[in-house]
């Protein structure tokens, strides 16, 4: 049975306000600067370093088991983007399912190309966050500005 | 997805990287978030001139939540940013600030400003800071009298002399 999400007051980084999407089109635009002229390797040790010292909150929420903070987390940016999302929250598992991005769907409007390694911000970042705890984030891209995303105990079927 | 609110954040990942391979690496890099920028810009101050950056900066002040005065006549725009977002998060930041991190600003709006032929002064005032001063000149005169009052001048790549 699946658990409500609240207390987002006790999120680390809790923004509040206007949305700026076009910060999106810059993510767009470094992720094929920094590919073509570094490499992908680069560019996911950068995405890894977002997942562990910009999240170091939610990193050691999640080694200690509190994985509803990252529903949380989930729940409060998703729904600031306005995107189309559902998250069920379990015990040991959450899986949060985007039906619409809004972040890819805006890039695709305002740039009219989306860099084909623009969802490694989410697969790398999240790997990062579950590396060395005993949960597994897995990212699963279902289609355009579509994906989902289950954090899970490891070892788990 | 890295929130939108939290682009500064990654932003300060992606400059700690390249300032350590080096000065140029940085500036290539403003650069080209300079011509990403120029998708919003350059055609309204083109046809707009001062009044254009007006209109694009008074967007930016209600949708980055800045805490901003804009003071505009007919010869100069001024941007008087009272308490900068984008630094502001980047110092609550559980990951180390990047030092300079201020500097990018000047380095994508520096070379805007220079294609559409006005001249820009960028105060950063303290680098820890998150507070700074613009002023954009149509006359080149008023540009170096402003320059010689800043606390803390910024150049960007290819600045006119």
């Amino acid at each position: 049975m699946s658990e409500k999400i609240s207390n987002k007051n006790d999120l680390r980084y809790n923004d509040a306000g206007n949305v700026h999407m076009d910060f999106h089109g810059a993510t767009n635009t470094t992720i094929e600067f920094i590919i073509k002229k570094y490499g992908i390797k680069i560019m996911d040790d950068i995405f890894f370093k977002v997942g562990k010292e910009v999240y170091k909150d939610l990193r050691e929420n999640i080694k200690k088991g509190n994985i509803k903070m990252l529903a949380e987390h989930w729940d409060h940016f998703f729904g600031r983007e306005n995107s189309e999302y559902k998250i069920e929250l379990d015990k040991d598992q959450v899986v949060l399912t985007v039906k619409k991005c809004r972040a890819y769907e805006h890039v695709k409007k305002i740039a009219g190309f989306v860099s084909p390694n623009f969802c490694d911000q989410t697969i790398k970042t999240n790997q990062a966050l579950s590396e060395g705890t005993e949960y597994v984030i897995d990212t699963k891209i279902l289609g355009e500005a579509s994906c989902q995303q289950i954090i899970r105990k490891k070892y788990d079927t | 997805m890295i929130p939108s609110d939290h682009f500064t954040r990654f932003y300060n990942e992606v400059f700690k990287f390249l300032e350590g391979q080096g000065e140029e690496h940085l500036k290539e890099y403003w650069l080209e978030i300079s011509k990403n920028q120029e998708k919003h810009t350059l055609e309204l101050f083109k046809s707009k001139g001062l009044q254009g950056m007006y209109e694009y900066w008074d967007h930016i002040r209600e949708e980055e939540n800045c805490d901003m005065d804009l003071e505009l006549n007919d010869e100069r725009l001024q941007l008087k940013m009272n308490v900068c977002p984008s630094l502001s998060k980047v110092l609550d930041n559980d990951a180390e600030p990047m030092k300079r991190y201020c500097d990018h600003c000047a380095g994508w709006i520096g070379p805007i400003i220079d294609k559409v032929g006005y001249h820009l002064v960028y105060d950063v005032i303290d680098r820890k800071k998150p507070q700074c001063v613009v002023n954009i000149f149509k006359d080149k005169k008023e540009a170096i009298k402003q320059e010689k009052k800043a606390k803390l001048l910024m150049g960007w790549p290819s600045k006119k002399k």
